[in-house]
C-alpha cells in the first residue's frame, strides 16, 4: 500500500483528465491492483472543508505517512511572493507545498506548469508562476536545487501539456512493483525511458522527413507530407515518446496533421508565441529551418536535404494517408 | 466538530470545496438551519488574457485550452470560430462537421465522468444511510470502487478516443485553426470512430446508463412521462439514471437549488452547410443546438453586444460594466481587494435585458434545454422536455443533473449522424487570409455552458482578447446593484441539516458543474488566523 496526494496549483485540469483517460492500468486499477490509496485529489476526494484540511495538517506533520506527492500545475508567487493569488485551504498554495514536499517519499510534478511554469509563466507572467524545481530551464525552481525528498530524489518531472496518462500511471506501477531503481533520470529530471526518444521516434510521416517532402496545407494536405518544413513540427527535436506511445490508444497530434508543439521541453511555448510564430517554421533567408533536428548543425541539414530532395522517389511528393 | 445547528446565525466557511474542478471556496450565513447569504470565492488567477495581449493571432487556439483541461475542445472549438470572423475565413462543411464531432465527444466524455467521479459519490454520504436505497447507492457509486463508477470513470474516455482520431489527443489538442481543421481523415478514421461510439453506446449508455435504447428515452416529452420510463420495467428502473431519479426524490434532491430562473445558452454546433462565411450576425441562426435567454418567463434572442462584465466585488481594479471588446483584466493584491469589499477572482457577467437592466443568467445543459423548448427547425434541437419539467416542478439540483444527463443520448445521435456526413473525398480546409486587422466573437457550450471569446487584432497581433466562461457566469459574485451571482442564488434557501458535514452546499456547487479552474479569473478565501474549515462563528 502506498499513499499518494494530488494537489493542483495554476493549473487546468488537463492532466487530470488526461490521467483519467489511462487504462492498463486505469486509475481504479491503481488502488485495486496495485495499492495506491488516493489520500485526497481535487477531483476525487469525499472530503469536505475541514475533514480535509486535518489530513493536509497530519500529512504536514508527519503523523501520516504520504509516499507520493503528486503536483499538477505552477506555483504561484504572485503578489509580491506571497502566493495570495492561489489561495487553497486557507492559505497560500505554496505554504502547503512547502510544508507537504519534504514529508513525501516521492514528490512528482505532472505536466509543464509543475515541471518548468508552462503556459502561466508565458510573459509577462502575471501570476510569477514558477515549477517546483525548475523555471523553464533553470534549475531550481521553487523548492530549490537542493531539494530532496524523502527517498533522497530530486522532483521527478512527468512533462507534457498535458502528460500522457501512461508517462504517470506506469511510474506508479514501477514504484508499486519494486522498480524504483530503474526509473533512471534525465538532466531535467524527467524518467529516461519516455524521454529519450524524440516524438518524431514513430511518426507516420518519418518518410516524408526522411526525403524533404513538405506538407503545403493543412486539412486534406495533410495526406502527404512532413510537418517540419513550414508548419513548425517540434517532432526531429522534442523528446516525448507520443508516437511510440499513442494518445488516447489512437493517435498522435503529429500523424492527426497537427505540428507537434514541442511541449514536453522547456521551452513550450516556443517563442512565446510572439507573432508570426504559431504554426509557422522560423527560417534563416526564408529557406533554412533556424531550429534543426537534434544534433544537426546546418551545413549537414543543407547537405543532406539537397541530396534528399535530389533521390526523392516518386511516392514521396504523393498522397499516403488516403481515403 | 460540534454540530451545533441552533436558531442562532451562523456564519460557515467550506473551504476547500472539492470536487468542482478547481478551487472553490464558500461563505455562507445561516439562520435558522437555512442559508440567507452566499458568497462563492474563487481562489485562484493566472492571467490568461493579459498574457495573450500582444502575442500571435493564433496564440488563443493554443493558450485558451489550457483555460480548462475539462473543457478544452470547447475552448479551441470557440476560439477558432473567433478568430474565423476576425479573419474573414470560409469554412468547408467538413471543417464544421468535424469540429461538431469533436465538441460534442467531449461533452460526451464529460458527463458521465462528472456524474461518477463529481457528482453522484455524494450520494454515498453517510447522511443517507438511512435512506432506503443507500445501499444500493453505495454499491452504484462508492469513489474508485463502485460498480457503476469503475464502469462510467474507466467508460468515459472512449469517446474522446474519437477526438483523437481527428485531433491528435485529448486534452490538449490545437487542431482547429482558422480556415477548418488540421487533419484530412482516411475512411478508417471515420469507420473506427462509429465502432467506438457504438460501443460507447453498447457498454455504457444504454446497458448500464439509460437501461434502454436511446431512442426509448428520447421519446420521453414531460415529466409524467420520465417517472412513468422508470416504473415501465426493471431494466429502466435499475439502470444508474433510474437508480438515481429515485433515489434523488427519495432525499429530496429536487426540494434546493433553484437558482435564479432564469437562464442563458449561447449555443453551439454550426451547421455544416449554414455557417460557412462565418460573421457574428449569421451566427443564431446557423446553431443546431440554439441560443437564447429566457427571463421571467419569456424567450429573448442572443446577441453578443449585450453581454457585460462587473467587476465591482471581483478583485481587479476600479469597478465597471464592460463590454468584452472594451474588456480589462488589472488584478490587485487580494489582501488590498478586500478593504475595498471585493471578495473574489470571478468576474460578474451579466446581460442586458430591455426593461429588466442587466441581469444575471445560470448556463448550462439546464439553460440549453429550457432555450430548445421554444419553436424551432427541424434539423434543430427542439425539445419540450424541461420548459414541461420546469413548469411543473420548477428548477433544482435534481432537474439541472437530470438535464446534463439528458443531453447524452441526444449528442451520441448527434455524432452518429455527423460522422455520416463527413464527405472524405472532399476539402477540410480552406486557407485563409491572415488579416492584420479584425475583431471576432467566438462562442460555444462547454458540458458546462456558455462559453466565449471575444478578440481584436490590430497589425497582425493581438490586441484585446477576453474570454467569459460559463463558471464565471455562474459561480460569479454580486454585481454593482448588489444582486448575488447564479449560484449564490441557488444556496439561498438551503437547509443545512448538519453544519459540520454540510453535503447540501456540495449538492448544489457540483450540480452546476462548475470547474473553478474555468474562471480565468479565479481565487482567495478569507484570510482567517484560525485554520478551521467549517467555522461556525455566530455573528449575532
Amino acid at each position: 500500500m502506498a499513499t499518494l496526494l494530488w494537489f493542483q496549483g495554476g493549473a487546468c485540469s488537463g492532466n487530470t483528465m488526461s490521467f483519467l483517460n489511462a487504462e492498463e492500468p486505469t486509475v481504479c486499477d491503481l488502488l485495486t491492483d496495485f495499492g495506491i490509496e488516493f489520500l485526497w485529489h481535487p477531483s476525487l476526494g469525499m472530503e469536505l472543508g475541514e475533514q480535509a484540511q486535518a489530513l493536509f495538517h497530519a500529512l504536514a506533520r508527519g503523523e501520516k505517512p504520504l509516499d507520493i506527492f503528486v503536483f499538477e500545475g505552477t506555483v504561484i508567487r504572485a503578489p509580491h511572493g506571497t502566493g495570495r493569488y492561489n489561495m487553497f485551504a486557507e492559505r497560500p498554495m505554496l505554504e502547503w507545498v512547502q510544508m507537504l514536499a519534504p514529508q513525501a517519499g516521492i514528490v512528482v510534478a505532472i505536466g509543464d506548469c509543475a515541471c518548468w511554469g508552462g503556459i502561466p509563466a508565458v510573459a509577462p507572467n502575471p501570476s510569477d508562476s514558477i515549477g517546483l524545481q525548475f523555471l523553464r530551464r533553470e534549475f531550481g525552481g521553487f523548492l530549490g536545487k537542493d531539494f530532496r525528498s524523502k527517498l533522497g530524489l530530486p522532483v521527478i518531472n512527468i512533462p507534457g501539456c498535458p502528460a500522457h496518462p501512461d508517462w504517470i500511471t506506469q511510474i506508479v506501477v514501477a514504484l508499486a512493483t519494486g522498480r524504483a531503481h530503474d526509473i533512471a533520470l534525465d538532466e531535467l529530471n524527467r524518467p529516461k525511458t519516455f524521454f529519450t526518444s524524440f516524438t518524431q521516434t514513430g511518426c507516420t510521416r518519418n518518410q516524408y522527413f526522411e526525403y524533404k517532402q513538405s506538407t503545403m496545407e493543412f486539412g486534406q494536405g495533410t495526406r502527404k507530407g512532413c510537418l517540419f518544413y513550414e508548419f513548425g513540427c517540434r517532432g526531429p527535436m522534442t523528446r516525448s515518446p507520443c508516437n511510440r506511445i499513442l494518445w488516447n490508444r489512437q493517435s498522435s497530434k503529429t500523424r492527426a496533421g497537427m505540428p507537434c508543439t514541442g511541449c514536453t521541453e522547456p521551452e513550450f511555448p516556443f517563442f512565446d508565441l510572439a507573432p508570426g510564430t504559431v504554426f509557422k517554421t522560423q527560417k534563416i533567408s526564408g529557406t533554412i529551418p533556424k531550429d534543426m533536428p537534434a544534433g544537426l548543425d546546418p551545413i549537414s541539414y543543407m547537405g543532406l536535404a539537397a541530396a534528399a530532395r535530389v533521390a526523392a522517389p516518386q511516392w514521396a511528393k504523393e498522397d499516403m494517408f488516403v481515403v | 466538530m460540534t454540530a451545533t445547528v441552533s436558531t442562532k446565525r451562523m456564519d460557515l466557511h467550506v473551504s476547500p470545496l472539492g470536487r468542482v474542478e478547481g478551487d472553490l471556496d464558500l461563505r455562507v450565513i445561516v439562520e435558522d438551519g437555512v442559508v440567507t447569504k452566499a458568497w462563492t470565492e474563487a481562489g485562484m488567477f493566472r492571467g490568461f488574457e493579459m498574457i495573450l495581449k500582444g502575442k500571435d493571432p493564433q496564440a488563443g487556439l493554443i493558450v485558451t485550452p489550457r483555460i480548462c483541461g475539462i473543457c478544452g475542445g470547447s475552448h479551441l472549438y470557440k476560439s477558432a470560430f473567433a478568430l474565423d470572423v476576425a479573419w474573414r475565413t470560409e469554412l468547408p462543411p467538413n471543417a464544421l462537421l468535424v469540429r461538431n464531432i469533436a465538441q460534442a465527444c467531449e461533452t460526451l466524455q464529460s458527463v458521465p465522468r462528472w456524474f461518477y467521479a463529481l457528482f453522484a459519490i455524494d450520494l454515498t454520504n453517510r447522511r443517507y444511510a438511512k435512506a432506503k436505497g443507500y445501499d444500493e447507492a453505495v454499491r452504484r457509486f462508492a469513489p474508485l470502487v463502485g460498480e457503476s463508477y469503475e464502469r462510467g470513470v474507466t467508460l468515459s474516455a472512449k469517446p474522446v478516443e474519437i477526438y483523437a482520431i481527428f485531433g491528435g489527443q485529448w486534452p490538449h489538442s490545437s487542431f482547429m485553426i482558422p480556415g477548418g481543421v488540421m487533419c484530412g481523415p482516411t475512411l478508417s478514421d471515420v469507420t473506427r470512430s462509429i465502432a467506438i461510439l457504438e460501443e460507447f453506446r453498447h457498454n455504457w449508455l444504454e446497458s448500464r446508463f439509460l437501461g434502454c435504447s436511446v431512442d426509448r428515452w428520447l421519446e420521453i416529452k414531460t415529466w409524467e412521462d420520465m417517472l412513468a420510463w422508470v416504473d415501465e420495467n426493471e431494466s429502466q428502473h435499475n439502470s444508474d439514471l433510474g437508480f438515481f431519479l429515485r433515489f434523488g426524490l427519495e432525499i429530496g434532491l429536487d426540494k434546493f437549488g433553484a437558482g435564479c430562473g432564469n437562464y442563458l445558452a449561447m449555443g453551439t454546433y454550426l451547421h455544416h452547410e449554414k455557417y460557412n462565411r462565418p460573421t457574428i450576425e449569421g451566427r443564431n441562426a446557423a446553431l443546431i443546438q440554439r441560443s437564447g435567454i429566457y427571463a421571467n418567463g419569456r424567450h429573448y434572442e442572443f446577441d453578443q453586444a449585450r453581454v457585460r462584465e462587473d467587476h465591482t466585488y471581483s478583485f481587479y481594479q476600479g469597478s465597471g460594466l464592460l463590454h468584452p471588446f472594451e474588456g480589462r483584466t488589472e488584478p490587485m493584491d487580494p489582501a488590498e481587494a478586500k478593504r475595498q469589499g471585493k471578495y473574489t477572482w470571478a468576474k460578474a457577467p451579466r446581460y442586458e435585458i430591455d426593461g429588466l437592466g442587466y441581469v444575471p443568467l445560470e448556463v448550462g445543459p439546464l439553460a440549453r434545454q429550457v432555450i430548445a423548448g421554444k419553436p424551432g427547425e427541424a434539423w434543430q434541437d427542439v425539445d419540450p422536455l424541461f420548459s414541461d419539467i420546469i413548469a411543473k416542478k420548477g428548477p433544482s439540483v435534481l432537474v439541472r443533473v437530470l438535464a446534463r444527463l439528458h443531453e447524452e443520448a441526444k449528442l451520441y445521435k448527434k455524432v452518429r449522424e455527423w460522422l455520416g456526413e463527413i464527405d472524405l473525398h472532399d476539402r477540410f480546409y480552406i486557407k485563409p487570409v491572415e488579416h492584420e486587422f479584425g475583431r471576432g466573437f467566438g462562442a460555444t457550450e462547454a458540458a458546462r455552458g456558455a462559453l466565449a471569446d471575444w478578440i481584436v487584432l490590430e497589425n497582425g497581433k493581438i490586441a484585446n482578447y477576453q474570454i467569459i466562461t460559463p463558471t464565471a457566469w455562474n459561480i460569479g459574485p454580486r454585481d454593482s446593484q448588489n444582486v448575488d451571482g447564479p449560484m449564490e442564488q441557488a444556496y439561498i434557501g438551503t437547509t443545512i441539516q448538519d453544519p459540520g458535514d454540510p453535503v447540501e452546499l456540495g449538492h448544489v456547487a457540483r450540480s452546476f458543474d462548475s470547474c473553478l479552474v474555468c474562471t480565468v479569473h479565479a481565487y482567495d478565501s478569507k484570510t482567517g488566523k484560525e485554520i478551521g474549515v467549517y467555522r461556525i462563528g455566530e455573528t449575532g
